[in-house]
């Protein structure tokens, strides 16, 4: 039994405009310092990063807040944050100038502060693709609501995705299965700002990872943060439960880790997650089971 | 604090910052931790009635921020404002009212927070000019180089009860143990910086978003477990950070009373003593303790 969005409210879509990002740094020093007390330059924060995609390890590459796909912002600090808060994941896109012109793609993920939109295209495309071009995306999926199952807020999600995520729903209770299962206290930046525009990143490390849950976590992975209710603003309540999709990849800087962008937030009697990797935990086998798929590919 | 440092060889500098006024936009409310929308005071300005050693939670406030807030309108002389002061270093009215008036620096959040008696409070307003004698960032423990010392002045640190033990330990006294599950928005970010907010310490709010940390004061000696911040601020198991409560009561879900970070390091580098009356009021005579002048001042 799938998921589905109730008929009410009927979801509008807008025709949001996003500009692929050129990454950018701080004057003076190109340094990052990692907990160790290391410094390191952070390549791979944002923008256009060739061969990295949904399904690789969250530890896979020597990079920083690496994404799989290409990070979409927008001139404006007031329109760049609307198009981070709309923009839901699993939303189509499409190039709209530049070498690459037409491609589609699909949104995989958005983050916080300023705000990026994180767009899945085919890696020919992406080489293609030049910062500044211009890429449409059709947000859909704020607002919706879960069909007979009002104690889950869902959030950030496409209600194509929704319809596709693997789940056990009972009489009272929606079970999705996830990759990990991690605790609250592993959440770092992103808590305590708002769920509609801010991944949480989760502060595990090559090392620890397995200690917490997050051995062979995997970019596009659905996993659940247990204590954690995303409603308004990430933070700990005790037996909620937040699922969400891995979003960029791990960080040596301290307090940052994998982002995880809310999907599905609730109480525990309500929302439940089944922790154990399975072929369908993963963005990458979810998108092209999606309603209208090869429509827009 | 009976310990070996390095105070004789830190240097004072003069740093000038304004007292900053209170920040909204058109929209006025924002969403409190259990969904209900809230417009309260406590970001900004001049907050009368809360000093170190009065409770930090209870007010009808939001990120209650005592005493002064103060920013220098430079960009890059705030910087160096926000990241220089330390909790103890003083400060001093120089223009206004109240000007003449001595007070305290008790921490930062992205303003320096500084403590003055509750009748110059009266009489200081925005715009008035703060000098602050700031000292401290470098200090470090001789017999103790695992442990970092961050945001402090000496003088505080020499008030402090404790120092270094027999077996090589450095004993710490705090008032509460805050657990991981605690920390809330300011992971992730610089430990110069603003400062760690709490969640767990919604008075009034649901029960299942307390974690116990409702009877925190202003100025309280907390520990963080499990948090390394020497480098930023994050989650670590085995390490420990030793703070000051520098704001208060928060209706934003993911935040709460924040702590300026002091003392980080190994939790085996320290002897934590739990003694309930540890406040840097008692310590740099302010607040609740009467004078608004700096020990030895």
């Amino acid at each position: 039994m799938a998921l589905r969005a109730a008929a009410t409210p009927r979801l509008v879509e807008t025709g949001l405009l996003g500009l692929v990002e050129h990454p950018s740094m701080a004057p003076g020093s190109p340094y990052a310092i990692d907990r160790d007390g290391r410094p390191f330059v952070p390549a791979g924060d944002g923008g256009i990063v060739l061969g990295v995609g949904l399904g690789d390890g969250v530890f896979a590459h020597d990079a920083d807040h690496v994404a799989p796909g290409v990070c979409l912002v927008h001139p404006d600090p007031a329109a760049r944050l609307a198009l981070t808060a709309q923009a839901c994941l699993g939303n189509p896109a499409v190039v709209l100038g530049g070498a690459a012109a037409g491609a589609p793609g699909r949104v995989v993920g958005k983050r916080g502060e300023a705000g990026r939109v994180i767009v899945a295209f085919a890696p020919e495309v992406t080489a293609r693709l030049l910062p500044g071009d211009r890429v449409r995306v059709a947000a859909r999926g704020q607002g919706s609501r879960l069909a007979g199952m009002e104690a889950v807020r869902v959030l950030n999600l496409d209600p194509s995705l929704l319809a596709v995520l693997p789940v056990r729903v009972d009489d009272d209770q929606v079970a999705v299965r996830v990759h990990a299962r991690l605790p609250a206290r592993l959440c770092g930046n992103g808590v305590g700002r708002p769920a509609a525009l801010w991944d949480v990143d989760v502060q595990i490390d090559p090392a620890g990872a397995a200690a917490h849950g997050g051995a062979g976590l995997r970019l596009g992975d659905l996993v659940a943060l247990t204590d954690w209710d995303a409603r308004w603003n990430h933070g700990y309540r005790r037996d909620a439960v937040t699922i969400g999709v891995v979003v960029h990849g791990a960080s040596r800087v301290p307090g940052h880790g994998p982002g995880v962008v809310a999907i599905l937030t609730g109480p525990g009697e309500r929302l439940a997650a089944d922790a154990g990797a399975g072929p369908d935990d993963n963005l990458a086998a979810l998108l092209p089971r999606m309603a209208g798929t090869e429509a827009n590919a | 604090m009976r310990v070996r440092t390095n105070a004789d060889r830190l240097v004072t500098q003069v740093l000038l910052g304004e007292v900053w006024p209170p920040l909204a936009d058109r929209h006025p409310h924002h969403v409190g931790a259990d969904g209900a929308p809230f417009l309260l005071p406590g970001m900004g300005g001049v907050t009368l009635g809360v000093h170190p050693g009065d409770p930090a939670t209870g007010h009808g406030a939001d990120h209650l921020e005592p005493g002064l807030s103060v920013r220098a309108r430079d960009p890059e002389a705030n910087m160096a404002l926000q990241f220089l002061a330390t909790v103890g270093s003083r400060a001093r009215l120089v223009t206004g009212a109240a000007s003449g008036a001595r007070g305290v620096v008790i921490g930062q959040h992205a303003y320096v927070l500084c403590d003055f008696a509750e009748a110059d409070l009266g009489r200081a307003t925005v715009g008035d000019l703060v000098a602050v004698e700031a000292v401290g960032q470098g200090l470090a423990l001789a017999d103790h180089p695992e442990v970092h010392v961050k945001n402090l002045a000496p003088d505080v640190l020499a008030a402090m009860p404790g120092g270094t033990l027999a077996d090589g330990r450095l004993e710490v006294h705090v008032t509460t143990r805050v657990p991981a599950e605690a920390i809330g928005a300011g992971s992730g970010m610089a430990v110069e910086y603003a400062n760690t907010d709490l969640m767990g310490a919604y008075a009034g709010l649901a029960a299942d978003l307390s974690l116990g940390l409702e009877g925190l004061r202003i100025g309280d000696i907390v520990l963080l477990e499990d948090q390394d911040h020497r480098f930023g601020r994050g989650y670590r198991p085995g390490y420990v950070t030793v703070g000051v409560i520098s704001t208060g009561t928060c209706q934003l879900h993911g935040h709460g009373p924040g702590p300026s970070s002091i003392l980080s390091g190994p939790a085996g580098a320290f002897a934590i003593v739990d003694d309930p009356g540890q406040n840097l009021g008692a310590l740099v005579g302010v607040g609740a303790a009467g004078e608004a002048v700096a020990r030895g001042a």
